[in-house]
């Protein structure tokens, strides 16, 4: 099948080759030591190729791919004869109808034993509908609450959900500033004026206003604002101590080097998305010192697994791909757990399952184990900040590899 | 021909169209596919009725199909109110929202009315992004799951009922639009096409026309998007009221198949999806993005050989064929 050009395995096995090769098993077991090669297992893989996602989409793909390639390196599933992974890629556009079609089409015509993706929470949650009704699981590092809080058998979520991570921006931002002697009183909040700026600044905002905290500048801007020196005039106006631009990339770029050209070295907390991908340092150079942003997986926790992709991709990895090879560390260990492509089976495993080998270590906490509503019960959000082109995590304290710099 | 030759070929149309599911995976991929052909062919058949007959070009139906589909999801959500119930409902409020919209933009013609239009279906994109106590925001919203069957609910352990939900709703809009283009409605929203000034002065009440029309395609788009909201179970604001998911779609379709006439929309839906399906699973993953460029060239073209659309370039094609063939 052209689709699945792009995966790497052994996927040539016709049906009767098998059937053949299984007979063949059969009829001779003592000449052999131990079983011939199985019938790949199909694992699907959606996520945004094109679009605005696309880069994203790009890497949690390469993030999957990595480990796939290491398993079929590894032998395959051995508890499956050494079936070899096949992954299944295709693109899920922007467009949830599309998604779900995309999903419908996998579980139809390339029987997947699972799916992955996909990255943006609409789409993910498209998806879950029609997995759901088909008994497949789903694994995700999509981070919408609604993903996992509709009583779904089939779903699983990788990483903390969106209500905790936007907590931890503003609480782990706090214990930050308490720590290097400040009491936060006034932040300022400014969103692109899109589905994911408003979302994620209303958490902020509704954090703030749980503690007490005045937000002396709120403001919407357009995506893709070209001219932001109204935005930070305000913002030297308004007096904050730390600043929240909610963001993706060209935007993130020209507010932080306006602001540090204007002198304005307050702390900047990124909201994932484009604070933590290599782009925004090439864009920003050593202006992106010292930014801090949450994430809700940094490669610094895992070096042994994650730089094996900076080998292979020549960047760091960045956190979709590490979450999305967790999933697929998870994914892994419960197809050796069930050993057969039984989706029920399969289910089983990881709602029951501690995972602590392999790629699922790379997850906070050294491991990954779901919940009845099949959230990962060891994610914790990560506070990171950029160090000369790497990122560091920082808080909390337990998972910190390098010390805050606050004002920079 | 004589001229029982279209009825019976509508006859077994809708024949095959209710015999193919039975053949297929009830809950799989090609089923899917002719679903959302027929929601889309639906659609553009709605929206031929103002933008074919009359030439009122809206670019903002989307305003109306979200309407469909958030009224039935929000009452299912909030008071397990049947999407039935929802969904006429929903068409109630399509149906002031459009009678609202005619008041500013009735004597618009052409690009202002399309830009009108396109800004109404914004709107309501911003309004669903923000209330987001009601609409869910732009997270977006769930139908709640039953692993129960109900007619009356809507919900089904298959896509099968679903699939014949889409056609007799598509027969429907399909008969609404050719008893409209063939009635008194017809003529008079086709005169308003060719001369607006002149309908008016032979004594065509044109404000009248235009407002019947736009009324009967917002119902018709509500509705839809009540039954797309039972099929897809997950949508946000972004899509239902998107402009080139909802509002450029079910204009392209029904100009790409024949603008003004009842074949178009049908043929439009049948060559669209399936190409755009097609070209996504193609290219999809080895050069993402070649998809959309060979769906827009394809369209480019096809526009280019004949701008009245599909429907005319078969007409082109037969006549050629039996001009070829010596008749007469």
């Amino acid at each position: 099948m052209k689709r699945s050009k792009l995966s790497t395995s052994v996927a040539a096995l016709t049906r009767r080759s098998v059937l053949a090769t299984g007979a063949a098993a059969l009829a001779m077991p003592a000449l052999t030591g131990r079983g011939f090669a199985q019938e790949a297992v199909n694992v699907g893989v959606i996520v945004p190729l094109s679009g605005a996602n696309a880069q994203f989409g790009i890497n949690s793909r390469n993030g999957i791919q990595l480990v796939a390639d290491e398993i079929n390196a590894n032998g395959g599933i051995k508890s499956m004869g050494g079936a070899q992974i096949n992954l299944v890629i295709a693109d899920a556009t922007s467009n949830p109808t599309q998604a779900a079609t995309v999903a419908q089409r996998m579980m139809s015509q390339d029987n997947v034993v699972a799916v992955l993706g996909a990255f943006a929470s609409s789409l993910t949650l498209a998806i879950s509908e029609v997995t759901e009704r088909r008994g497949v699981p789903l694994l995700t590092m999509s981070f919408s609450d609604q993903i996992t809080d509709r009583g779904f058998q089939n779903v699983f979520q990788i990483v903390s959900p969106g209500s905790q991570i936007g907590a931890a921006t503003f609480d782990f931002t706090r214990a930050l500033a308490q720590e290097a002697g400040q009491t936060l009183e006034k932040i300022a909040i400014m969103y692109e004026d899109t589905a994911y700026g408003t979302s994620q600044s209303a958490g902020l905002r509704k954090a703030a206003q749980d503690a007490g905290i005045e937000v002396v500048m709120d403001e919407a801007y357009p995506l893709g604002i070209t001219d932001v020196s109204p935005l930070i005039n305000q913002l030297r106006r308004s007096d904050a101590q730390v600043v929240f631009p909610v963001s993706y990339l060209n935007d993130s770029l020209l507010i932080v080097r306006s602001m540090r050209q204007q002198g304005i070295n307050i702390p900047t907390i990124g909201g994932a998305a484009g604070y933590i991908i290599p782009d925004f340092r090439e864009g920003l150079g050593d202006l992106a010192d010292n930014v801090l942003s949450i994430s809700p997986a940094a490669y610094d926790q895992a070096p042994d697994y994650t730089e094996r992709f900076r080998e292979k991709f020549g960047y760091f990895m960045v956190h979709e791909a590490q979450e999305h090879a967790a999933c697929m560390g998870c994914l892994h260990s419960a197809l050796e757990a069930a050993g057969s492509a039984d989706h029920a089976a399969i289910r089983e495993q990881l709602q029951n399952s501690v995972f602590d080998q392999g790629w699922a270590t790379v997850m906070s906490g050294g491991k990954v184990e779901f919940d009845e509503m099949g959230r990962n019960i060891h994610a914790s959000p990560l506070m990171v900040q950029w160090r000369g082109g790497e990122l560091v995590t920082v808080y909390p304290k337990e998972y910190a590899t390098g010390e805050v710099v606050w004002n920079s | 021909m004589t001229r029982f030759f279209y009825p019976s070929l509508a006859v077994v149309a809708v024949t095959v169209m209710s015999l193919l599911p039975l053949t297929l995976d009830p809950q799989g991929y090609e089923i899917r596919i002719l679903c959302i052909a027929m929601l889309f062919a639906a659609l553009g058949q709605a929206w031929n009725i103002v933008g074919g007959l009359a030439n009122q070009i809206s670019l903002g139906h989307a305003a109306y199909f979200g309407i469909g589909a958030y009224t039935s999801t929000i009452l299912l959500r909030l008071f397990s109110l049947s999407p039935w119930l929802g969904g006429i409902l929903g068409m109630v409020l399509a149906v002031l929202f459009a009678l609202l919209l005619s008041v500013p933009t009735v004597r618009l013609k052409g690009h202002y009315f399309a830009l009108a239009t396109l800004g109404a279906g914004e709107a309501m994109r911003v309004i669903a992004n923000s209330w987001a106590s009601v609409t869910g925001g732009p997270v977006g919203i769930s139908v709640p799951y039953s692993r129960e069957s109900s007619l009356w609910m809507m919900q089904f352990p298959t896509v099968l009922p679903n699939y014949y939900l889409f056609l007799i709703a598509l027969v429907i809009i399909c008969l609404v639009f050719w008893k409209i283009q063939t009635g008194a409605l017809g003529f008079r929203l086709r005169a308003i096409k060719e001369n607006e000034q002149a309908a008016e002065v032979i004594g065509v009440d044109t404000y009248r026309a235009k407002l019947i029309a736009s009324t009967v395609s917002a119902a018709i788009t509500a509705f839809m998007g009540t039954l797309y909201a039972q099929f897809q179970f997950f949508f946000d604001p972004d899509t239902v009221f998107g402009v080139a998911t909802i509002s450029v779609k079910m204009a392209l379709i029904a100009i790409l198949g024949g603008v003004g006439t009842l074949l178009g929309p049908l043929l439009g839906a049948a060559f669209i999806i399936p190409m755009e399906e097609f070209a996504n699973s193609y290219f999809g993953a080895s050069v993402a993005g070649l998809s959309q460029f060979a769906y827009g060239v394809i369209l480019v073209v096809i526009i280019l050989i004949n701008p009245r659309g599909l429907v005319a370039l078969i007409g082109q094609i037969k006549n050629r064929i039996f001009s070829k063939g010596g008749s007469q």
